[in-house]
């Protein structure tokens, strides 16, 4: 497998992947704090078959297609309203998209636990290309995307990016500051 | 070898987390946490290091289960997140200035000729090892001790196949003059 003088290489792989071991306590501490999490809301097949429909996919377009879409797809900043909802603390936060093509657009982030089911944005009466959603946020950092059509994942341009993305997808950073 | 070899086992364990029943999350830990473990101590050459990336990975992985579109490959998209943690935590360690802390605790040593002549064997590669720019050592150790192939490589790292291809060729040239070097001393 190896070509010359990669017996080296070999001997280097093979001490490699000896097993290592780590504390046995781990497995403990992680479930320890998964405890102290909020509890998960079970889901039913509805919820399931709208996981299903609104996972992300990998799409190939053609660098003409990519352009085409980049050009309609064109984020606005985050506009605050001067109303309040939601828990004391809260405070209203609009999120605003340009998206002519899409037949759907959700807004997902780190305050809806990414499910794309629970903050569905909607299209506005003026001008049916901006799709808006407002979400009551606390003070606090959130990484959000949109996902439309339920399959593309798309930071906003307009916002800073999330630096520690772990999960492959691009998203954006909203800071809400006390007041 | 891949990393979605027990596919079927991870999505009922997958689907049951997400339906609620968080004690099956620890059938998932269990499952990873050894070839996880290696990845990371290995990455990070530190055992304490390694074990928070892996503990604080398995945490996220769990908080967003949500998003792992394939459950069938949660192995690999739970990977992604380690590598994440690994880069995280592997910057804050060189700005601490530590680069690589010897640990005989983290090898578990399998019957040899001699324990000791082992012991230095691993050492001096793990030396070797930490001598390599980050990215070569992650895109070695995902190629050749993990077994990825390099499209999995792309998606657990976010970089292209061509330039993986670069760094483990790069690595792996690095890691033969470290060591020729080091048995001529």
């Amino acid at each position: 497998m190896f070509e010359p003088d990669e017996e080296l290489i070999g001997r280097v792989v093979r001490q490699l992947r000896r097993p290592v071991t780590v504390d046995a306590g781990l497995d403990a501490r992680v479930m320890e704090q998964i405890a102290r999490l909020p509890a998960r809301r079970p889901g039913g097949p509805a919820r399931a078959a709208w996981r299903w429909l609104t996972r992300p996919r990998t799409i190939r377009l053609s660098p003409l297609g990519a352009l085409a879409i980049a050009t309609v797809l064109v984020a606005i900043v985050l506009w605050r309203p001067d109303r309040r909802s939601g828990p004391a603390s809260a405070r209203a936060f609009g999120f605003v998209v340009v998206a002519p093509r899409a037949a759907t657009v959700s807004l997902v982030g780190d305050f809806n636990d990414w499910d794309a089911a629970r903050t569905p944005m909607q299209r506005t009466r003026k001008d049916e290309s901006v799709w808006t959603a407002v979400i009551p946020l606390t003070p606090g950092r959130y990484r959000y995307a949109f996902l439309v059509n339920g399959v593309s994942w798309l930071a906003d341009p307009a916002a800073p990016a999330a630096r520690d993305d772990e999960f492959g997808a691009p998203s954006s950073v909203v800071t809400v500051g006390g007041s | 070898m891949g990393i979605h070899s027990v596919g079927t086992s991870d999505v009922e364990a997958v689907r049951r987390v997400l339906g609620g029943d968080t004690d099956a999350y620890a059938t998932l830990v269990a499952r990873y946490r050894d070839r996880l473990a290696r990845y990371a101590v290995h990455m990070l050459g530190n055992r304490e290091d390694a074990e928070e990336a892996l503990q604080d990975a398995f945490v996220r992985a769990y908080r967003s289960l949500e998003r792992c579109d394939d459950a069938a490959r949660f192995g690999a998209w739970l990977y992604g997140i380690l590598v994440n943690r690994c880069r995280t935590t592997g910057a804050r360690a060189a700005k601490r200035g530590r680069v690589f802390v010897r640990d005989e605790a983290a090898l578990n040593g399998v019957a040899h000729a001699s324990v000791a002549e082992q012991t230095e064997g691993e050492d001096v590669v793990r030396w070797a090892l930490a001598r390599l720019t980050p990215e070569y050592r992650e895109a070695f150790l995902l190629k050749h001790v993990e077994d990825l192939e390099y499209e999995e490589m792309a998606r657990v790292t976010g970089a292209g196949v061509s330039a993986l291809k670069m760094r483990v060729k790069r690595a792996r040239e690095q890691l033969q003059a470290i060591l020729r070097e080091a048995e001529r001393v």
